[in-house]
């Protein structure tokens, strides 16, 4: 990544302009062809430096407010076998494995799940714990979003070298 | 509350369609409107709406926090009691550390991620918080991220099963 790499993706946290030709247009702003922001853009994909580039949407406002991170405990051997079980299902937005704290806190495996009720999401991970057997979880729905920005934004955290 | 009334379904298959990472060609627009047999001009109306009404938040990258050399990330669980939990989630919130920070239903009311560069970095903004806040860190669970299998697969599941079936939110 160099520094024009990054003030491509500087210029793109505000979101891809509604023009006919958006990549052109973030061009014009840094003074390069909007083929070479492709070009870069297609690197940096490939390169995996970006996931995704995709619309980052307000559920709540279309209705899905019910949004519950579900902690799962497995036995010690199981993890690897259980995070990708957990992760296939298609109602699952994450899986992650999180370390535990012993004596206190033995859950291992945390799954999101969203819906438009809440009875919609304990449905789903009813269904989840029946089919994979893992039968001890707890489901930590969220009340209110106090902040909910990227992980990695250019402007405030992101200057780090890869 | 839901936004039924300012989304129809060529609305909710747009947002579908854009779930997925967008082509990154001259036009993408134009190959969106190809895909989903919208015109490019209502693509680009319909997005401009639903960016003003707040549904679209942007159309932008995802990067990824590692590449970026952000490699030390954690989720806290912190137990909040009830009063003092807007002003201890206006201090979590101030750090740009934290990417996510949600009230959930359990003791451990307030819960938020934390990214930075390394461990020790970390462990400072940790700390920071837990100073300001008064929290002690015996009561509060550190649970950093072992492994990822998934991240952020979007909803277009939820999307597509719910409105296809023609249950619409109650």
């Amino acid at each position: 990544m160099d520094p024009l790499d990054r003030c491509i993706l500087g210029e793109l946290e505000g979101g891809l302009p509604f023009v006919p030709e958006p990549f052109h247009d973030i061009g014009n702003r840094l003074g390069i062809s909007g083929e070479e922001v492709i070009e870069r853009l297609q690197r940096l994909q490939s390169d995996g430096v970006i996931r995704k580039f995709r619309a980052r949407i307000n559920q709540r406002l279309i209705g899905i407010s019910a949004n519950a991170l579900v902690a799962w405990k497995v036995p010690d051997t199981g993890d690897g076998d259980a995070g990708p079980l957990l992760a296939a299902y298609p109602g699952v937005t994450h899986c992650y494995e999180r370390a535990r704290v012993p004596g206190r806190w033995e859950y291992s495996l945390y799954t999101v799940h969203h819906g438009y009720t809440r009875e919609e999401v304990l449905d789903e991970v009813r269904e989840i714990s029946g089919e994979t057997g893992i039968r001890d979880y707890v489901v930590l729905f969220s009340t209110k979003e106090f902040k909910r920005v990227p992980n990695v934004r250019m402007g405030e955290n992101g200057r780090g070298t890869p | 509350m839901n936004g039924d009334a300012r989304m129809d379904r060529t609305d909710l298959m747009l947002l579908d369609a854009l779930q997925d990472t967008i082509p990154l060609v001259p036009r993408p627009w134009a190959a969106l409107a190809s895909r989903t047999g919208v015109p490019e001009k209502e693509v680009l109306e319909r997005l401009e709406r639903m960016h003003d009404l707040g549904i679209v938040r942007a159309i932008s990258p995802i990067l990824d926090s590692h590449r970026l050399g952000l490699t030390a990330t954690t989720l806290i669980a912190l137990p909040v009691p009830v009063e003092r939990i807007g002003e201890v989630a206006a201090i979590i919130s101030g750090c740009p550390e934290v990417s996510h920070n949600f009230q959930r239903d359990s003791t451990y009311s307030v819960w938020f991620t934390l990214t930075a560069e390394n461990e020790e970095r970390l462990g400072e903004v940790l700390s920071g918080i837990l100073g300001r806040t008064g929290i002690p860190e015996q009561n509060i669970l550190n649970l950093p991220t072992v492994r990822k299998f998934k991240i952020d697969v979007r909803f277009s599941h939820v999307l597509n099963g719910r409105r296809e079936e023609g249950h619409g939110p109650a």
